[in-house]
């Protein structure tokens, strides 16, 4: 049961080795495993004494174990990862495909969407939609689509027993999908259904409105689907917008699981080998990005409020800063039970149950910084008050070493949880080289936080956090917020969020 | 994600947790979908996994008549796993249930208190999850920088608390204020003594992940996970939890309740929904009453009414604790027995009897909120150990579980009446007899009286004619690969274990509910149906939109 098949790689390593394999044919599979029961077997030695967590020692963890994986590219460009992984008798896949509905017009807002709905409901040339869903379900399989901001993906899951013929219906749904006229109404209509629900809950109306303040409303980071751009939306700009993506050299195709890897490659090779590539693929640039509003308090009225909503935040940065580590070090002494938010607005001064602040950067277009909560409408100033004072303190005073080391060692005790199944490497190392990071991307950051410093953090925060471009939005009880929001200096902009009606 | 937007689970009977932690990755997705099913649940990674483990799994042992039975494969994994788990209970009769996974040198822990909101005495609704909360807040040692010079501080701002409601109740508000102005110099004098969220912050320094708690109308559940090098810092800690706790920071942690429950409930209409909902379906058991508490509950519980809740239902018998992952059970059994030996045994408190008589006439509720319509139609059933819980677990499945699902097929696909339809079991616990629930939200232009007559003539089929073999099947092969898919999640795996134990009498029910639900025949599903879905059982929720 025991499978040890995996690298055994410092945590520092530049780039995990391919094809080192450590397997129950190899001796040192042995040794790995008895070296590994006797680390952690326990010696039954002086039992009986309770000691204080502030008494204890505790033996060295074992070295992260990357687990074993090829990687390689078909003829046509397609980009796989193989990882194998016996513990269940299950295999999963998926891909990523270069596509985004921040690349979708902005008349036709909600295309990439239905693309992503269409391709798995609209059934494909061989298999109607029913007979795909019961194929599937009745084998306790699945296939699933979508099409998010900067990636489309597609999914599949099955007992191994069923993969040749799970994956059968997994390249034809990628391949062959026919985005069906019906499916596609039932989903402009279960879409004008989102639309028509999307001010019922306060929160979600705080977030939406948030990104549209930051990277305003046009913006392929914060637009929302509207009824008057739904309605432009055609089957054939379906097939369009799939045609212009989905080909084999503009994706990454990741499997994992209890699968024969020779078999696997052929399977791959018969069923994805003979997809044309698209030798002009282009892709768009990615959208520019520039903060809207500079600052300044914003405020959406919902009378039967008795609690506020409330975003604060600008815009924010990517991973790849050289101040990641810094800036998500700073995360971690603002979050989380030792964090000054939770300690502070929460458990000393009783004004939320939710209250967070996090540098929130991405892998491609700048992120956001943004502190949130929700607080009772009297107590909605009061909130933000404090929320502000503690971005300002983090910028003038150093915080202490007990602070440091809470957020760094959080992160470093905690990192062998990145890789407590091999799945989560896999998606990892597609997520890294669809965006262009080096595979080895967690294993700098790791570093880099251990080498984070208490000047780091506040010279991180001086220079990213900028008080006089925070944005802030309040969702709630215009009539019951007292003290007004007014009375924090700035003028109170009123957002009308009517969802326009269908013409 | 898509799998999200079209069947999410929507668990409005979620259990409450002591700490809500954005999940900004979410924001990034704006999916207008996956919110409706995230605002509504809130907590959907607990909540689903219940859901997961409250669908029971099943044997290839079926007796159907096309084989080979689909999945048969599963039966040694799951095997295997029955091998890996090692139980012992000690002297003072905690129980320990042990599941080794040696796949990563991490750990997941789980103490699960068999008591919830149901057994809150009347007019202290709220206490079960005020007293979750209150567990994050130390001990003795831990949380404090000076015990001896807080302790007579959190004395005092207890008299003064009753000196201060003594004097609102008497009209005397001048001598309330004073009062008041005493009562937070005392408040701010106690908390230089205190290390706000110690406890909390000393796991994830060392590496522990997903910290947290929740409280559900039948039990509450502490956990959180380490690598396993930290097994006996887990010892330490948590047997220090519940050996010794300091209820500090009760007033403010009020105010924070608060705020949960104004979140949860009063500014959300399906939290107003559900309340209202069970108001009308009970009459008589505590499913009635909200987990979080009345408002003015919440507000006039002391520290005195949480103790005296501790002092009654954390007693080592009603207590259980599940470790999974790369640990050995030898170690842990000698562990366990050093730190939470400490524990004395106490006389277990009566179990909960009052119960629900039969529902005479069909109940409704219609709210009229800021939002568009939902439809909600609940029948009672019996609890979780009735012989017929496995029948149940299949019509929810059947109706509900994906794609070829018959109200997703019926309701969102065909007639397009509904945005998302769905029914199960359990709601709003499982323990006692409880509602087998249905909801769906319209389809823009459709009404809830169009989704109740779609719904009605879904449930006379189940009534009128038998389930296909097929349809059975698959509802069984699903439910035999959940299990399986779920066996690499320590902490999954962990709640599973202890559902069953605790609500079962055993952990292996996990897997022996495998034949009960492969025997569950089209009969069955018939009679069941019929006993269940009569009108007298019934009671219907709407919201409609507030003009």
């Amino acid at each position: 049961m025991s499978i040890f098949r995996r690298n055994q790689v410092n945590s520092s390593l530049e780039r995990p080795k391919f094809k080192v394999k450590i397997s129950p044919k190899n001796p040192w599979f042995w040794l790995l495993t008895l070296t590994f029961v006797v680390l952690t077997s326990w010696l039954p030695a002086m039992a009986g004494t309770a000691r204080h967590y502030t008494d204890l020692t505790f033996p060295t963890l074992p070295a992260i174990k990357l687990p074993d994986y090829e990687r390689y590219q078909l003829k046509n460009g397609m980009i796989l990862y193989l990882m194998p992984d016996k513990e269940l008798p299950l295999v999963s896949g998926s891909a990523i495909i270069r596509t985004g509905d921040r690349w979708e017009p902005d008349p036709k807002v909600g295309l990439a969407d239905l693309v992503g709905t269409v391709m798995r409901t609209g059934g494909t040339k061989q298999h109607s939609p029913d007979e795909l869903n019961q194929l599937l379900e009745q084998k306790a399989a699945s296939v699933e689509t979508g099409i998010g901001k900067t990636s489309g993906s597609i999914s599949f899951s099955a007992l191994s027993e069923d993969l040749p013929e799970v994956f059968s219906l997994f390249t034809e749904v990628l391949r062959e999908p026919v985005f069906d006229q019906a499916k596609l109404d039932l989903a402009k209509k279960q879409t004008s259904g989102q639309i028509a629900r999307r001010n019922d809950d306060p929160n979600d109306i705080a977030g939406r409105e948030f990104e549209k303040l930051i990277y305003g409303d046009r913006s392929p980071y914060a637009r929302t689907i509207e009824y008057s751009t739904l309605v432009n939306i055609s089957r054939q700009d379906l097939l369009d917008f799939y045609q212009q993506y989905y080909h084999p050299n503009n994706m990454i195709v990741g499997i994992v699981g209890d699968f024969d890897s020779t078999k696997i490659r052929q399977l791959i090779e018969d069923k994805l080998g003979d997809w044309q590539p698209n030798p002009d693929l282009q892709l768009p640039p990615l959208p520019p990005v520039e903060q809207v509003k500079q600052g300044g308090i914003f405020f959406v009225d919902r009378p039967d409020l008795s609690q506020s909503s409330i975003h604060i935040g600008h815009l924010g940065g990517q991973l790849n800063s050289p101040d990641y580590a810094a800036l998500s070090t700073m995360n971690g002494l603002m979050n989380g039970f030792g964090g000054r938010l939770f300690n502070q607005v929460r458990s000393r001064q009783g004004l939320a149950y939710s209250v967070y602040g996090y540098w929130s950067p991405e892998f491609d277009y700048p992120g956001t910084f943004i502190a949130a909560g929700q607080s009772r409408s009297d107590a909605t100033v009061p909130f933000i008050t404090a929320v502000l004072g503690e971005i300002k303190r983090l910028r003038s005073e150093p915080i202490t070493a007990a602070e440091l080391a809470y957020a760094k060692e959080s992160v470093l005790n905690s990192f062998v949880f990145n890789f407590q199944k091999p799945g989560q490497t896999l998606s990892r190392l597609m997520r890294y080289e669809y965006y262009g990071y080096p595979s080895d991307f967690i294993f700098q950051y790791q570093a880099a936080v251990a080498a984070t410093t208490v000047a780091d953090v506040q010279r991180v925060a001086q220079k990213y956090l900028q008080p006089e471009k925070l944005v802030t939005l309040v969702v709630g009880n215009g009539k019951t917020i007292q003290p007004p929001l007014s009375s924090l200096g700035s003028e109170v902009t009123a957002i009308d969020v009517t969802i326009p009606s269908p013409s | 994600m898509n799998q999200y937007r079209q069947f999410c689970l929507l668990r409005i009977s979620a259990p409450i947790t002591a700490v809500f932690w954005p999940r900004i990755q979410w924001r990034q997705r704006a999916k207008v979908w996956a919110k409706l099913c995230a605002s509504a649940s809130a907590i959907a990674f607990f909540s689903i996994l219940l859901l997961l483990w409250a669908m029971l799994p099943l044997t290839a042992a079926a007796q159907l008549k096309n084989p080979p039975q689909a999945g048969e494969s599963i039966q040694p994994y799951l095997d295997r796993v029955i091998q890996k788990v090692t139980e012992f209970r000690l002297e003072n009769g905690l129980k320990f249930i042990v599941l080794e996974r040696h796949q990563a040198p991490v750990v997941s822990f789980l103490t699960y208190a068999d008591v919830g909101g149901a057994n809150e005495p009347d007019g202290k609704t709220g206490v079960a999850h005020f007293l979750e909360h209150l567990a994050f807040k130390g001990t003795t040692q831990i949380g404090t920088r000076n015990w001896q010079a807080e302790k007579p501080l959190l004395e005092r701002l207890d008299v003064l608390d009753k000196q201060i409601r003594a004097a609102k109740a008497l009209g005397k508000s001048t001598e309330a204020a004073k009062l008041q102005t005493e009562f937070q110099q005392v408040e701010a004098a106690a908390a230089k003594y205190q290390k706000q969220n110690e406890l909390g912050q000393i796991v994830e320094q060392a590496g522990g992940v997903g910290i947290n708690a929740n409280t559900s109308t039948d039990a509450t559940r502490y956990f959180y996970s380490f690598p396993s090098n930290k097994l006996e810092l887990w010892m330490s800690l948590e047997s220090e939890r519940f050996l010794d706790p300091v209820f500090r920071e009760f007033y403010k942690e009020r105010e924070v309740i608060l705020e949960e429950r104004r979140l949860r409930t009063d500014n959300s209409p399906i939290g107003q929904m559900v309340e209202a909902f069970v108001d009308k379906a009970f009459t008589t058991h505590p499913y009635k009453r909200p987990v979080i508490g009345y408002n003015q509950d919440i507000r006039n519980l002391t520290r005195e009414d949480v103790q005296l809740f501790f002092d009654t239902h954390y007693i080592p018998s009603k207590l259980t604790i599940a470790i999974v992952g790369d640990v050995n059970p030898n170690q842990v059994k000698e562990l366990a027995k050093t730190y939470f030996g400490r524990y004395a045994a106490k006389p277990t408190p009566p179990e909960l009897n009052i119960v629900e008589p039969p529902q005479q006439k069909p109940q409704e509720v219609t709210l009229k909120l800021a939002s568009q319509p939902w439809y909600l139609e609940g029948y009672h059933r019996p609890g979780i150990n009735h012989p017929d819980q496995a029948t149940y677990e299949i019509m929810g499945r059947l109706l509900s579980e994906g794609r070829t699902s018959r109200l997703y097929k019926s309701l969102v696909e065909q007639q397009q009446l509904a945005l998302t339809a769905q029914g199960f079991s359990g709601f709003p616990g499982d323990k006692y007899p409880n509602l087998m629930l249905f909801y769906a939200l319209t389809a823009p232009g459709h009404s809830t009286e169009e989704l109740a007559a779609a719904l009605g003539k879904e449930i006379t089929k189940l009534k009128s004619e038998p389930v296909s073999a097929q349809e059975l099947e698959r509802v069984k092969t699903q439910a035999r690969a959940e299990l399986l898919r779920s066996l690499n999640s320590n902490m999954g795996m962990a709640q599973s274990l202890l559902e069953y134990e605790v609500k079962t009498g055993s952990w292996r029910n996990l897997f022996k509910q495998l034949d009960a639900i492969a025997s569950v025949t089209p009969a069955d599903i018939q009679r069941v149906a019929l006993a269940t879905f009569q009108t007298p059982n019934r009671t219907v929720g709407r919201i409609l939109t507030k003009e």
